[in-house]
């Protein structure tokens, strides 16, 4: 199947349509080779392990840890992990949202630090009760030597729902997962009178704004 | 040393809503046109996107590196040291914001224009707000009809009239002023959702009407009609059916062949000779400095950079910035009390109401507590607020909206049962209120922050309002009893806000009236002392209707081109 983000896009050009590959390429200085790039299949139907390009890999485990317990996997379907928000957000740090990344790299080491203080261990090692905890005053400003715990749960809570329910094409929402979640149908150039029709949901069309094969058309 | 080009009858600085349209009455007259654009033109099947992340996370539509350098500083008290914000998305373009605007596309109604004398008429002296400098403009609605109805031929406005020539009709606004015509195009398609507000909104006993939109409906000037995908949010339209300037009014323009389009050129100062009378431009292009002699300049930038363009223009002729002798440019600012004001009514709906697709122009529009269209004895306020329901949601947009106190937290899996259910069932009603001018509130030039070329950028000191916040909160009131009747389960209703900051509906600062003491501009909207130099956009504008004032501002800037057309000999002597 098609390939998204980082793939099958070397025609683009930068500012036109979303990212290049090449500036993902030149912003990715942890990334040493291009097997860093991540794959992403719109028919995968397991997780898959993002990998490292802008994240080191202390810091990479931390927002996966983060991300599943915002959104976790449950009866409702797919969470964040599942659904490629870390590749979203690595995409991001990699283009329009590098002046972001040391902040909230610190602010993860921050939440780690403070589960080794509290439960002696990592992070990524709590149980989710302990994990939801600590995120709790994390959230709420209440994590001692933290200072900015809130402002930083507040915006990777935001990258957290743009990589769930973005378009595919920066790498999250695999297999429109965020989008089935919440009805959203998908992405056209043109809606019918019956797609604004009320009672019950629309059915889904699992189509990207830049064509089923993210080629930016 | 500025390059010297050859003299041009006309420059307008800024080609957006408002120079956009002012450029074709004076390119059909035959004038030698000029228009000097910040930005460039944009490409609508290339630049546009049905992608949030496009448009509202990465603002790639409405990022300018003009405008986004020149960001005004905002403060709410003189004690205070004015802060500037990161962003704001007014758009340098050969179209401008009417690129990405939503193109609800309105005309005031007759008691904005004259809403100090009707206001003592009606209710007495003592019910004007305190410290307001609220005038009557210079202007009437009846004097405004027959460029209204320029604007709405010629760019293209979808609607149905309320009132022809005296002629109700309920189908439409019942408390609009007379129209000569209806509009050119049917309203936009309704959808479901809309027909239940409508239906809602009979039954609670108000006025509902389909709004009108500078957006086709149907093929018109040989462009196809809305294909409401739902990205016109800050985005642009990929098939032309949204009327921005660029596709309407400039093309036309420059088909007389007298308009020249000069883009990416950066206007700095407005030059004047030693009686005052404006003799150019100068402005910045690819690093180089050009000096363009013109007979007559409009200034048609958004109201800050209007403001401020005429503030850094000093001489010895205006050492206080150019037209300001009087001290009056900056005064008389203020922006909209809109929902950038804060005034938030957000339902829940125990049904899916699918409004993901649309236009926020394809919407239901409620004027019933809005302008003096109520009876206000006893209520302490004057003005009031119009209602609109409309569709376009985008998914990011959707998974984030409020929780309605049903769970603690917007994560975990509570939070993810939630928005399964909920993420379509809900909708915020955009209210704008009445808004006028106060003496605590103006813009001047920021001490400290400057742009890149080292000027100082405008800033803004917001004093506080007591009559917005009032109308504000009685029209949000009226909104939930709109939405609990059409079967809202809940409601969270912010009342009536803190009022904006920084505003996408700016106005005023060089405002248009009778008294130059008092005003910027006269009847017209030429400088009182400049007289060549016209003023086009919201920063004329003495008062903010309860609606969108994109329309006005190009009525505005039909009559200021006309009246120079019709005027010349005089202005240019």
């Amino acid at each position: 199947m098609a390939d998204n983000f980082g793939k099958g896009k070397t025609g683009n050009t930068e500012g036109s349509s979303g990212i290049s590959r090449r500036k993902v390429l030149s912003s990715a200085v942890s990334a040493t080779s291009v097997s860093l790039i991540p794959l992403v299949t719109t028919s995968c139907t397991t997780p898959i392990q993002p990998s490292g390009l802008v994240l080191s890999a202390e810091a990479q485990p931390l927002l996966e840890a983060f991300v599943d317990r915002l959104i976790p996997a449950d009866e409702n379907g797919p969470g964040a992990l599942a659904a490629g928000a870390v590749f979203y957000i690595n995409n991001s740090m990699a283009d329009w949202n590098s002046q972001e990344t040391d902040v909230l790299v610190e602010g993860l080491f921050a939440l780690t630090r403070a589960a080794r203080r509290r439960f002696d261990r990592e992070f990524t090692l709590l149980s989710d009760s302990n994990k939801d905890a600590l995120l709790r005053d994390m959230e709420d400003g209440q994590i001692d030597g933290f200072d900015n715990s809130a402002q930083i749960f507040s915006r990777l809570h935001r990258l957290t729902l743009e990589g769930m329910f973005s378009d595919p094409y920066y790498g999250g929402n695999q297999n429109y997962a965020g989008w089935d979640l919440i009805g959203y149908p998908g992405a056209v150039m043109a809606s019918s009178p019956d797609m604004q029709r009320m009672g019950g949901r629309l059915p889904p069309l699992h189509t990207s704004a830049y064509g089923s094969d993210f080629d930016g058309e | 040393m500025a390059n010297n080009l050859p003299e041009v009858d006309v420059v307008v600085v800024g080609l957006g809503g408002a120079g956009g349209v002012a450029v074709l009455p004076l390119a059909r007259a035959g004038l030698n046109v000029l228009g000097l654009e910040a930005g460039t033109w944009m490409n609508p099947t290339q630049d546009y996107k049905a992608d949030e992340v496009h448009n509202n996370v990465r603002a790639l539509v409405t990022t300018g590196s003009k405008v986004g350098n020149e960001i005004p500083t905002v403060r709410n008290a003189p004690s205070e040291t004015a802060v500037q914000q990161a962003r704001h998305p007014m758009m340098n373009a050969v179209g401008g914001t009417t690129i990405h605007y939503h193109a609800q596309s309105w005309r005031l109604n007759p008691w904005d224009f004259q809403v100090r004398s009707a206001t003592i008429e009606r209710y007495g002296d003592g019910y004007l707000p305190e410290g307001s400098t609220v005038e009557d403009w210079p202007v009437s609605y009846a004097e405004m009809e027959p460029y209204y109805d320029h604007v709405e031929y010629e760019v293209g406005v979808s609607g149905v009239a309320g009132n022809i020539q005296g002629q109700i009709n309920p189908e439409g606004n019942i408390f609009e002023g007379p129209r000569q015509r209806g509009y050119p195009m049917p309203p936009l398609r309704s959808c479901d959702f809309l027909d239940h507000m409508l239906e809602a909104g009979k039954e609670t006993g108000f006025h509902p009407y389909r709004g009108p939109a500078a957006i086709n409906s149907q093929p018109y000037d040989g462009r196809p009609g809305c294909v409401y995908h739902g990205y016109c949010d800050r985005g642009g339209c990929h098939v032309r059916a949204k009327n921005s300037t660029d596709v309407s009014t400039i093309p036309k323009a420059l088909a007389t062949g007298n308009l020249v389009v000069r883009d990416n050129a950066n206007v700095r100062r407005i030059e004047v000779d030693n009686t005052g009378k404006v003799t150019g431009v100068t402005y910045s292009r690819d690093g180089e400095e050009f000096f363009q002699p013109a007979r007559a300049v409009l200034l048609g930038c958004y109201t800050y950079e209007n403001i401020r363009t005429l503030l850094l223009s000093r001489s010895s002729f205006y050492p206080n910035g150019l037209g300001n002798n009087r001290g009056q440019v900056g005064q008389h600012y203020f922006g909209h009390w809109d929902i950038q004001g804060g005034t938030l009514v957000t339902a829940l709906f125990p049904f899916d109401i699918n409004i993901w697709y649309g236009a926020i122009a394809q919407g239901v529009m409620v004027d019933d507590w809005a302008d003096d269209n109520f009876d206000h004895s006893g209520l302490g306020f004057i003005g009031g607020a119009s209602l609109h329901v409309y569709t376009e949601k985008h998914p990011i947009g959707a998974a984030g909206m409020g929780t309605f106190g049903k769970v603690e937290r917007r994560w975990g899996s509570d939070w993810k049962a939630f928005i399964k259910e909920n993420a379509g069932r809900t909708q915020t009603a955009y209210i704008q209120t009445n808004t006028f001018p106060y003496t605590h509130t103006w813009a001047d030039l920021d001490p400290t922050v400057r742009d890149p070329y080292g000027d100082p950028v405008l800033r803004i000191t917001n004093g506080p309002k007591r009559n917005e916040p009032m109308a504000a909160a009685h029209a949000a009131d009226r909104m939930e009893e709109w939405f609990r009747k059409a079967g809202a389960s809940d409601i969270v209703n912010t009342g009536g806000g803190r009022g904006p900051g920084l505003s996408t509906h700016a106005h005023g600062g060089t405002r248009m009236g009778t008294n130059p003491d008092t005003n910027v501009c006269d009847p017209w909207g030429f400088s009182f002392e400049a007289k060549n130099l016209g003023i086009l956009g919201g920063s004329v504008m003495g008062t903010a209707g309860a609606r969108n004032p994109t329309q006005t501002i190009q009525a505005l800037a039909w009559r200021t081109a006309e009246h120079l057309v019709e005027a010349w000999d005089d202005i240019t002597a």
